[in-house]
């Protein structure tokens, strides 16, 4: 009885990411902040996947989000505003309304604000993948290894870093356009998300290559030393998943600077030519605000607001709750 | 000191009385009121007569160089143009356009067989005073300085951008180019002597062409042709493009790259404003400076706005004189489509708007598989683009369409073109020509792309516009958007598909245009690689044929054959629209000088700054 009333009363043990995302769960901004990334991520989903031609065959859904380049009414109407409309295909017109106004096309602002949301994350999600990809490795086997692998890698980063980045991403954006690698032709988002992803990924290589340097002596990789296991086995089974928050907490972090990253070339033409992206929409509306067409800028940028919000207080309470000495109740 | 301190003693007594906070709030009510009460009593400046006429201009892209044989763009034109002067101009007032002589004295001696040029020189013309020439003062202008900078365009290792102009058009000329292809940069001859181009004398200069060139006199007017002096580019070697020394109304004085060039009179120049010109100016008030010295103004500042939008404020602000009129302000600009709205009426501004001799069209390479055998595709394409939209889109309607190469505002001009044209808008057509090209290529036709020379977003639209054309009849296109350097090193290399180019008539001769589908000019200026016997053999005639009705007919010819084969769809022909503040006169057109921020016409501008500044104070 006794035995099983101090059971009872002892505090339930639990793993460090069980804590975390108790912590988090209990964040209830945090969490709002989650559901909105968590939408914006269903939506790109969702966009990417309705607008294959094979979800078009099977499913035979019509989505007009994916229509964005469907003429809607005359160029350039206010948003709510009525107004008569003769459609491409027809003789006779039709009254239209749109809910966030027409663009110079006649294309609906809202459809292309939503399209550009699987643009947006499209492109910060695989820059982040190609980020972490170069940065955690030679991050990692910098701090391991140290000597002159250490410091290759340092002086290659150094020198990337002395480079001022919206140069160098504007470099790396034209060099890599209309390149290609391997039959491809880089064009397009992919153009876009390897610029952005291989110059980007100094940082977070930085930030390992301390972790790692400081982990390096810990007890638990001296055992597994102890016991006979590789370099390899050392730093990707023992060390990596132990900084493994550091690039979780810099993957969300970096996301909305990816998004603003996209943003700004698209803004300056080198990003997404074909389809909407809300740099490409803020571009267009810089001179059109002077005709007072302002639905544009103003969509692109509200979503471009939200969703830079939600990830900056979800990231903030993420490294809050993930790193031990952050940690508040 | 002692009135200091009566002051002093004056202001401790009034706050001895007063409590710290309330001390505090005194202060801050004198220092209030001092400031509105000086704000109030600003008074509108008023001109200092003694202070130069400074006439505000804007640029669109900065200038990269200044060496006649170098200047590429609209930019580098508009500044040389006003710092050299060539062997002859356009008359600035009459028209039709006239080229009349300019350092020349008289109009050339053309020998029987249309080859031999003689040609007298003024003995009046001073280079700039510059450190390059003994005692820094700028000398005469002699026959040999104009032989020295057109040796210096044939001159290999000078890579000048201008030598397809004379490419074996003069005597010689073109020997003395394989002669430099042998020689180390700095050790050409420029005494070796040319049999087509020789001073006779100081003042006489004789050109000698290997065929007869009708065109020539108005490439005597192009700024490439200026003459240099020697003394200037041995004196500044590889940066005499940032040094230039000419002979023109003005000199610069400062040039920061990017920025800004602020050029000065020169003292010495020789011209003076036309006395006559076409019969309505002087009612127009365009003959009231004849006679005068030139130029009318001290200085010119031209001012890099590479935006619209900035340089549309600066205007309104009055600290730009003039300024084209952006695509999205053209509603600002004009009520109900017609009429300058109120807000500009009210400010005195003027509107100038003039027909550009320029035509652009969505290319075609013919050599592209898809698109260089299959006519019927290219033909569905040009029918589809509804070119009235687009210039209501873009130009607020302000523009002309396009059905055939040949501006409306150049002589040759049929005005019958729409019945010879395959550039219009048909969507029926369209769509009965692609399936006929669908069969030709036998299934669905692949993937295609489109290009523009621009990142921003006006080329972005227009490029979209295009495209929407294209697959509103069923085909899949996409975009490419180049920089220019990249453009331009795609077009020569023929990389791509299909692109929007377009192109301004240099001088007042359809042979201009005639030029870009000539078959020996593939890549460029034939970027469509375009060839045909038919055409060419039209070109090559009408090249050495001086003006006359049977030549205006060839074009007409050559146009049809054109439309026929459709190496391109013709969109539209552009209109000029420049605003002007009432400070601001003497500004007439020229077609063949668009861009009126320089081009060699500043020197006939006159500044009231009185004016300028009663605006300035007014909508401050």
């Amino acid at each position: 009885m006794s035995e099983t009333t101090t059971q009872q009363n002892e505090p339930v043990s639990r793993g460090y990411w069980s804590d975390a995302f108790r912590r988090l769960r209990r964040r209830k901004l945090a969490m709002v902040c989650f559901i909105i990334v968590l939408i914006y991520a269903a939506m790109a989903a969702f966009v990417g996947i309705v607008e294959t031609e094979t979800f078009k065959k099977i499913f035979k859904l019509d989505v007009p989000i994916v229509r964005w380049n469907e003429q809607v009414g005359p160029s350039y109407q206010k948003p709510m505003a009525q107004y008569d409309f003769k459609p491409e295909q027809s003789e006779t017109k039709v009254k239209g309304w749109s809910l966030f106004g027409t663009d110079f096309l006649g294309e609906s602002t809202l459809r292309k604000t939503l399209y550009g949301v699987k643009t947006s994350m499209l492109v910060a999600f695989c820059a982040s993948i190609i980020s972490i990809g170069i940065g955690v490795p030679l991050g990692a086997l910098a701090g391991y290894y140290r000597g002159w692998v250490d410091e290759t890698i340092v002086w290659f980063y150094t020198t990337l870093g002395t480079i001022p980045y919206i140069l160098l991403l504007m470099a790396f954006a034209v060099a890599l356009r209309g390149r290609e690698f391997f039959g491809v032709e880089i064009r397009g988002a992919p153009a876009v998300y390897l610029a952005i992803g291989l110059t980007s990924w100094v940082g977070l290589c930085r930030l390992i290559r301390g972790e790692i340097i400081k982990r390096k002596e810990s007890e638990y990789v001296l055992a597994a030393r102890a016991m006979g296991c590789s370099d390899f086995r050392i730093l990707f089974s023992h060390l990596l998943p132990n900084v493994f928050h550091i690039i979780l907490i810099n993957f969300s972090l970096r996301f909305v600077s990816f998004i603003h990253a996209e943003v700004i070339l698209s803004f300056l033409g080198l990003g997404e030519n074909d389809k909407p992206s809300w740099g490409a929409m803020i571009d267009a509306a810089r001179t059109e605000l002077a005709r007072d067409v302002w639905w544009e800028m103003a969509a692109a940028t509200a979503a471009i607001f939200l969703i830079s919000l939600a990830l900056n207080i979800f990231s903030d309470a993420l490294r809050d709750c993930l790193d031990p000495k952050l940690r508040i109740d | 000191m002692t009135e200091f301190c009566l002051y002093r003693k004056a202001i401790r007594n009034i706050t001895s009385g007063l409590q710290s906070g309330a001390r505090v709030l005194f202060f801050s009510a004198v220092l209030l009121s001092t400031g509105v009460f000086s704000a109030g009593c600003r008074k509108q400046s008023s001109i200092d007569p003694n202070e130069p006429i400074v006439l505000q201009q804007r640029l669109r892209a900065r200038v990269q160089t200044l060496d006649p044989m170098d200047v590429r763009d609209t930019t580098g034109t508009c500044v040389a143009s006003d710092v050299f002067d060539t062997l002859y101009d356009y008359h600035y007032l009459r028209r039709p356009y006239e080229i009349i002589p300019m350092l020349a004295a008289a109009m050339p001696t053309i020998s029987g067989d249309g080859k031999c040029y003689t040609i007298p020189l003024r003995r009046d013309v001073y280079f700039h005073d510059d450190a390059c020439f003994p005692w820094g003062e700028g000398r005469l202008l002699r026959a040999e300085d104009v032989v020295y900078a057109w040796k210096r365009i044939a001159d290999v290792k000078t890579r000048s951008v201008s030598w397809w102009i004379l490419d074996r058009r003069i005597a010689g000329l073109d020997d003395f180019r394989e002669y430099t292809k042998g020689c180390k940069p700095g050790e050409v001859d420029y005494d070796r002597p040319i049999e087509g181009l020789t001073a006779v004398d100081d003042y006489t200069l004789q050109i000698k062409l290997n065929r007869p060139w009708p065109q020539f006199i108005y490439w005597m007017a192009y700024i490439a042709t200026a003459p240099v002096a020697r003394e200037a580019v041995k004196y500044y070697g590889p940066e005499i493009g940032f040094h230039p020394v000419g002979t023109g109304a003005f000199k610069v004085d400062r040039w920061l790259s990017g920025a800004f060039v602020e050029a000065s009179r020169n003292p010495r120049y020789y011209d003076r404003y036309p006395l006559d010109g076409e019969p309505n100016d002087i009612k127009d008030g365009f003959l009231a400076d004849a006679g005068k010295p030139l130029p009318l103004v001290d200085k010119v500042v031209w001012r890099v706005v590479v935006e619209d939008q900035p340089r549309w404020r600066l205007f309104l602000k009055g600290l730009l004189d003039m300024v084209g009129v952006p695509k999205d302000n053209f509603g600002q600009v004009f009520t109900a489509g017609v009429k300058m709205s109120e807000e500009f009426t009210s400010r005195n501004i003027r509107m100038i708007n003039f027909d550009e001799p320029s035509t652009f069209w969505v290319a075609f390479n013919m050599k592209d598989p898809v698109l260089g055998n299959n006519k019927p595709l290219r033909q569905a394409i040009s029918y589809s683009i509804d070119r009235q939209k687009f210039i209501d889109i873009f130009f607020d309607g302000r523009a002309h369409e396009a059905y055939g190469f040949i501006p409306p505002v150049m002589p040759g001009y049929d005005p019958n073109i729409i019945a010879i044209s395959n550039s219009y808008y048909d969507m029926a057509k369209a769509r009965e020509c692609l399936e006929e090209a669908k069969k030709i290529a036998g299934g669905e036709i692949p993937r295609m792309r489109i290009a523009i020379g621009g990142t921003d977003s006006t080329y972005r639209q227009m490029c979209q516009y295009m495209q929407r054309c294209m697959t509103a009849i069923g085909l899949d296109v996409e975009i490419d958007l180049f920089d220019w350097p990249t453009f331009l090193e795609k077009m020569r290399k023929g990389d791509m598909q299909m692109f929007i180019a377009g192109w301004t008539a240099d001088y007042p001769d359809v042979e201009s245009f005639m030029q870009l589908f000539y078959s020996k000019n593939i890549p460029y200026p034939n970027d469509c690689n375009y060839s045909n016997p038919r055409f060419d053999a039209i070109f090559e005639k009408i090249s050495t044929m001086p003006d006359c009705p049977e030549r205006t007919a060839l074009y007409r010819e050559a146009q049809k054959i054109i439309n026929e084969d459709v190496p391109c769809a013709f969109a539209y022909h552009r209109v000029s629209f420049i605003m002007c503040h009432e400070w601001i006169q003497n500004v007439k057109p020229n077609s063949y000088k668009n861009e009126m921020s320089g081009w060699g016409m500043t020197k006939y501008y006159r500044i009231d700054p009185q004016k300028r500044e009663e605006y300035k104070w007014k909508y401050r």
